[in-house]
């Protein structure tokens, strides 16, 4: 590991532990009671007696947000090559899918949730609504950006469709991509949960939102932190891996992708 | 009468008045959908095994008369025709190469839109890189690589259909004098051990005097043909050439024509 390396895993890590530590000091010198702000041992306590019956709920939120922003990368991706093409099909459509951006999802979810019988079914669309915007709207840019003499020079040669589209378009478009799908990323997880939240569902089959309403009413605070670290957690993950894929598909290509190597 | 030129790779035209001319325009006038007359009575006519260089100032509309011979674009009135026989190669302003691919699948591209096989294409590939002196560089991606190497990969993509026709459009501008003269040597050679017949956009006077065996100087906008001038082609183009007596009159009266035109 180079120098600059150790010292981007050294300071974030450094901070963590330095906050964590002020976290526990405050609650021990003051005495605060866990009920109102348990410490960082306390929620870690927590977290390892309770796993058991907070995985359960939290592979179920990594479904609904997986599954969603699956959705999203299909239906994302099919419509912005439509839009792509055609100008006025954009113009049609784009406002609808702006709409549908800008009205908080806690404002759709209970009419989302009365109209569908299936709480699982209503989570997956709220949190596919959230996450297909920031697909849609880069993966459109990025079928456009594609180079204007590059375009030319497959005119030139007589390229077909097919081959303008996998050896010029999707390549143009790929970093535009994955930058949306960072972003959708993490709004499915965040689309997911809040969609819980306003369902406000009970029993086995549901996410972490539903541990944490749970624990409130039940005013089991160290159990709300530990989900929620559990939600940071699904989250991170979600990130790591996106991370992981931009770096392999672009990989020596792409300036953004080039500063480690480069410096 | 209508022109007669599509987008296609080459087709072949009627009537060219004389086998030895490779391509012809008669009364060539372009406007763009701006209102801007780009060209206006352009009349060309390039024999085969030419350099013929288009010089003139900024905007004159040159770039645009080699897009229309290259068949990027259509002229507005006028007639455009090639021999059928003539393969063609273009190189842009700028290297335009696909970031995201080797020079070794950049310099294929064209072989590829052809419906080639890697595995057949192999040796040509390596033939044309051998020919600007990048072999070694076979693996390297564009952003490795300095702008002179970016644009020699660019030239070796253009040769790698054997063409006998090379359009370039100012391809030399935005590189340092050192790394302009190599290339200009490099691309001399290249003309006379391909026997190819060339068209070279430049708005350098000493550029065009070095290379050309005609230069036809371009008026402002819109742009027509003012001038040819006649350069020996039988010289041999060296530093003797650049310090001879020869080479400046011809810079002379080169500068004079095109400081005409700019007025």
């Amino acid at each position: 590991m180079s120098a600059t390396q150790r010292q981007s895993v050294v300071a974030p890590v450094l901070v963590c532990v330095l906050a964590l530590a002020l976290w526990e000091g405050v609650v021990r010198i003051n005495h605060i009671p866990h009920y109102i702000l348990p410490a960082p041992s306390l929620v870690a306590q927590t977290l390892w007696s309770d796993l058991p019956s907070l995985l359960p709920s939290m592979w179920f939120t990594i479904k609904i947000t997986a599954g969603a922003l699956l959705l999203a990368v299909v239906g994302g991706v099919l419509l912005a090559a439509v839009f792509a093409s055609s100008r006025r099909i954009e113009n049609a459509f784009f406002p609808l899918a702006i709409v549908l951006q800008v009205t908080p999802i806690v404002a759709i979810a209970p009419l989302i949730l009365i109209y569908i019988e299936s709480t699982t079914v209503a989570l997956l669309i709220c949190a596919f609504i959230v996450a297909f915007f920031p697909i849609l709207a880069n993966t459109v840019v990025g079928l456009r950006s594609a180079d204007a003499n590059l375009r030319d020079l497959f005119t030139l040669y007589g390229a077909s469709r097919w081959q303008r589209l996998h050896l010029l378009l999707v390549p143009s478009a790929l970093p535009y991509f994955l930058a949306g799908l960072r972003i959708a990323g993490g709004l499915a997880l965040i689309g997911a949960v809040v969609a819980e939240f306003a369902a406000g569902a009970a029993g086995r089959e549901t996410g972490l939102a539903s541990r944490i309403l749970e624990a409130s009413f039940r005013t089991e605070i160290p159990r709300m932190f530990a989900a929620l670290v559990l939600v940071s957690m699904v989250g991170i993950g979600i990130f790591l891996v996106f991370d992981w894929l931009a770096r392999r598909l672009l990989g020596r290509w792409h300036d953004t992708e080039m500063h480690q190597s480069s410096n | 009468m209508k022109a007669v030129i599509g987008l296609s790779y080459y087709r072949p035209m009627p009537n060219l008045p004389d086998p030895s001319v490779a391509l012809s325009m008669q009364g060539i006038g372009v406007r763009f959908p701006t209102g801007v007359q780009a060209l206006d009575q352009l009349d060309l006519e390039l024999c085969r095994g030419e350099f013929l260089s288009l010089l003139g100032p900024s905007g004159c509309g040159k770039s645009t008369a080699l897009r229309l011979a290259a068949g990027l674009a259509q002229p507005t009135t006028g007639t455009m025709q090639r021999a059928p026989d003539m393969r063609l190669g273009f190189v842009f302003q700028e290297p335009t190469l696909m970031p995201w691919a080797t020079v070794f699948d950049n310099v294929r591209l064209p072989l590829r839109l052809q419906g080639r096989s890697v595995a057949s294409v192999r040796g040509e590939v390596m033939q044309v890189l051998d020919l600007v002196g990048l072999t070694e560089f076979v693996n390297a991606y564009p952003r490795e690589l300095s702008g002179g190497m970016r644009m020699r990969v660019s030239i070796a993509r253009a040769l790698a259909t054997r063409p006998n026709l090379l359009l370039l459009d100012e391809p030399f501008a935005a590189l340092d004098e050192i790394t302009r003269g190599r290339l200009d040597d490099d691309l001399l050679r290249i003309w006379q051990e391909q026997s190819l017949t060339v068209v070279f956009v430049t708005h350098s006077v000493y550029e065009a005097v070095y290379l050309s065996s005609r230069i036809a100087v371009f008026s402002g906008r819109p742009g027509r043909i003012v001038e040819s001038i006649d350069i020996d082609a039988a010289l041999t183009r060296d530093e003797a050439f650049r310090a001879s007596e020869r080479y400046a009159r011809w810079c002379v009266q080169a500068s004079a024509q095109l400081s005409r035109a700019y007025a």
